[in-house]
């Protein structure tokens, strides 16, 4: 089968601060990849290149069997990117932001409403459709922005934090909406902070750390003989020191003042 | 309007694709952004809209611009030759919506709030580019439209029907001519800056850029005022180095009778070409890698943590010392050190009141030249004799009046929630803390300098005359507050459509209030004991005043903001 997605030797630096340090990467249609990492490890920015947003990297990008430096707007058009700091147009209806959306991808309006109306409809949205989204909570504008990263069919899907703000039947929702899109043929980058979730849904995890890939497999590749949780093993490869100390030391601080 | 500007502006579809946009992805854009203008943003704490939006404001900006446009009139009704008025008016017309482009509507250009939402979708450069700029674009003939309305009558009636029907032709180039030369300026910019560095580096070219294009406009017409009564084309041979000349020249198309500087005809193919060659240009070779550079810009750029730097205890800092010494509240100190450390790092901030401190001169200098037959080395030989510093002193009190009023703007006005979560129970402290803020660091330091310079000009005894107005000029901006500005600091939305006319408002408001104030100033200044008595009389408003401010409720706060 032919990787959708390859990364070769991908460095990326601001100013002095390297912020990508070779990083390879491969991944084949119909794969979850759990893409993990502390924060500042250089999740954001890997997702940031492989979207078009940033442009000024070295090394090779490969999507579709298309040069990302080449083929730019061919490869855009691939993937659905579902930001993670619900980044939305939120004075206008989701109704109105779909429109928009999808005329950027060169649907066809009648297209975009059909797909809307039923999309909203699935997350429970469909009576707030011509709301505007300032009102909307954290969860709200997050499956409008799930909805803006699917409306164009994309074989590409790229979430960083899908989940936040999401209430416990949303999650198994976009869970299993995980699953059915894997099914679909379609690839999935899934970047977040929950073990537990990436654990779960992934069939291949690649741990970041420092702009470095310090592990890459499948959860049972990574647990090996251990047993441990992708907790454990994410807090042994990246953090060197004994958390629960620090735990301690922040209610410490806490007892020692005035108040 | 703006459905009538974007159908307009979307006329011209084959050039549009022809530099490489995707029409309809920029139709959708601009559809979209203009949508959101158009739509007033929740602050905290306002959790419903009001139903009917204010029109006071834009109908006032609206008549404001007229009356602007009155004075852009003169030159049509001063001279005969339709090319020397021309010139004269497009070139006030240019050094004014160039100021305002700058300062107004740069913000649009680099805008980072699309890099999630617009850059991974897959638009081109320049269709992303090409929509920012017609989204300017469009604000900018709201403005042009207005100011131009008397100038264009006025032809009408000097000129006859045909110069009716050509005026619109200058005026377009015109504002092709700006619109793409200040954008085209950004671009380069852009690409010649580090983009980490871009949004410092353009805050402080826009104060350079706005003070340059000030200082350009008024200080030469103070000087050569004297000499304007008597011009013709050939008395201002260095008007043909001039765009405004040569976009003027195309009238001699139509106009038998336009008189030209000899060897000057060509000038006119010049300016038809030159819009469309800007524009190409920028939009050919410096709008691609638009995206890549401002994707740069928000990118992380942290320093190297230097540790020695940190402090167990902050009390050591000089704007914590003076927060501790001027607040008795915790709110108080709050806002005062929120306003200290935000104002110098908030680009709007910066760039809307940091020109102030120049403009204040150099309009200063204008007025003191300013329909005098007199050389400027007379006027300044004279000046001790005169009570010109008066004026000097009340126009500080436009920076101190620009200060307090983008204090309560910022891009990140959610970020105020703490003010609303946290158990404040009077948020007048909170204003009064930020006012003091601003006075000490903003207006105490310019209104000094400018005493100095009054007390080493007009001697030492006008001492009492710069505390008297430093006291009036703060008793006047406390009255403004109390009355009507009453928001939060960094906690409001700024929004493109209140641009512009707004500004122009609020000046002239700020310039006749002051001139009255200065004008009970200049009556008191006969009389030295009058002047401490007024200084008393004023200080005591003042501290009526301030008490009632220093109290507003949180029902004083909504009131504000729904007002806004």
């Amino acid at each position: 089968m032919q990787p959708i997605i390859t990364i070769t030797n991908l460095f990326k630096s601001y100013g002095e601060k390297q912020v990508l340090n070779n990083i390879n990467l491969t991944a084949y249609p119909g794969q979850i990849i759990g893409y993990i990492g502390p924060n500042g490890a250089g999740k954001s920015t890997t997702v940031k290149i492989l979207t078009g947003i940033i442009q000024d990297y070295t090394g090779e990008v490969v999507v579709a069997g298309m040069n990302l430096r080449d083929h730019l707007l061919e490869i855009k058009s691939k993937i659905g990117y579902v930001p993670e700091l619900a980044e939305i147009y939120d004075l206008l209806t989701p109704r109105e932001y779909l429109r928009f959306i999808g005329t950027l991808y060169h649907m066809s309006p009648e297209l975009i409403e059909e797909r809307t109306t039923r999309m909203l409809d699935s997350f429970q949205l469909l009576e707030n459709i011509d709301q505007r989204m300032d009102s909307f909570s954290k969860g709200m504008r997050q499956k409008v922005l799930l909805a803006s990263g699917l409306l164009h069919n994309p074989s590409i899907v790229i979430l960083d934090e899908p989940l936040s703000g999401l209430d416990a039947n949303a999650v198994i929702l976009v869970k299993q909406l995980l699953q059915r899109l894997k099914q679909e043929g379609k690839t999935i980058f899934y970047c977040s902070h929950m073990m537990d979730v990436v654990e779960k849904v992934s069939d291949l995890i690649v741990l970041i750390d420092k702009g470095a890939i310090v592990a890459n497999g499948t959860i049972e590749q990574l647990r090996g003989d251990s047993g441990q949780s992708l907790e454990q093993i994410f807090s042994k490869l990246t953090s060197g020191e004994d958390l629960g100390l620090r735990a301690d030391n922040i209610a410490a601080a806490m007892n020692n003042n005035n108040q | 309007m703006n459905k009538i500007l974007r159908f307009l502006v979307m006329l011209p579809k084959g050039l549009w694709r022809a530099l490489g946009a995707d029409v309809d992805q920029l139709n959708a854009i601009l559809t979209v952004k203009l949508k959101m203008d158009d739509r007033k943003p929740l602050s905290f704490g306002r959790q419903q809209r009001s139903q009917k939006p204010s029109k006071y404001t834009s109908t006032i900006s609206f008549i404001f611009t007229l009356a602007i446009g009155l004075v852009y009139m003169l030159p049509f009704i001063i001279f005969d030759n339709v090319v020397l008025a021309s010139t004269m008016f497009l070139t006030m017309m240019m050094v004014f919506l160039t100021f305002g482009l700058i300062i107004d509507f740069s913000n649009v250009l680099v805008d980072t709030r699309d890099k999630l939402i617009i850059f991974p979708k897959p638009v081109n450069d320049r269709t992303i580019f090409l929509s920012r700029l017609l989204h300017i674009g469009i604000y900018f003939f709201r403005i042009v439209l207005p100011m131009s309305l008397a100038s264009w009558i006025a032809v009408g009636f000097t000129h006859g029907w045909k110069a009716v029907l050509w005026f619109p032709v200058p005026l377009l180039l015109m504002s092709f001519f700006c619109l793409f030369f200040v954008m085209g300026c950004y671009l380069l910019l852009l690409r010649l800056s580090s983009p980490q560095r871009f949004k410092e580096t353009i805050s402080y070219f826009q104060v350079a850029f706005s003070i340059l294009i000030f200082g350009s406009y008024f200080l030469p017409r103070a000087i050569q005022s004297s000499a304007v009564m008597g011009m013709t084309i050939n008395t201002v041979p260095w008007f043909k180095y001039f765009p405004s000349y040569w976009i003027a020249t195309c009238w001699s198309w139509v106009d038998g009778k336009a008189e030209l500087m000899p060897h000057t005809q060509w000038l006119s193919f010049l300016a038809l070409v030159l819009p469309f060659l800007l524009l190409w240009f920028t939009v050919r070779f410096l709008a691609p890698q638009f995206i890549a550079r401002l994707s740069g810009i928000d990118s992380i750029d942290v320093p190297k943590a230097n540790t020695k730097k940190v402090k167990t205890a902050g009390g050591g800092k000089f704007y914590i010392r003076l927060a501790n010494l001027l607040n008795r509240s915790d709110e108080a100190r709050a806002g005062f050190m929120i306003t200290w450390l935000q104002s110098n790092r908030s680009r709007t901030f910066r760039m809307r009141v940091y020109p102030m401190f120049a403009f204040v001169p150099i309009y200063f200098v204008y007025l003191l030249t300013m329909n005098k037959e007199t050389s400027f080395a007379e006027t300044w030989e004279h000046l001790p004799q005169t009570k010109t510093y008066l004026l000097l002193l009340y126009m500080t009190g436009t920076v101190i009046m620009n200060a307090i009023n983008y204090i309560t703007m910022s891009e990140q006005y959610k970020a105020a929630w703490p003010y609303y979560s946290s158990p404040v129970t009077v948020p007048g402290n909170i204003l009064a803390g930020s006012f003091k803020a601003i006075w000490l660091k903003y207006f105490f330091p310019f209104i000094a300098v400018i005493g100095v310079f009054v007390m080493y000009v007009w001697g030492l005894h006008t001492i009492i005359d710069v505390l008297l107005a430093m006291a009036n000029v703060t008793l006047y901006v406390v009255c403004v507050m109390r009355v009507g500005h009453r928001s939060l600091p960094f906690s409001m939305p700024e929004q493109i459509k209140n641009s512009g006319g707004k500004v122009i408002v609020r000046m002239f408001f700020v310039f006749i209030l002051m001139g009255i104030l200065g004008f009970g100033h200049w009556i008191a200044s006969m009389f030295w004991w009058l002047e401490i008595l007024f200084l008393v009389l004023t200080l005591i408003f003042t501290w009526l005043v301030w008490d009632g401010y220093n109290n507003t409720d949180w029902k004083g706060i909504k009131a504000a903001e729904d007002a806004y």
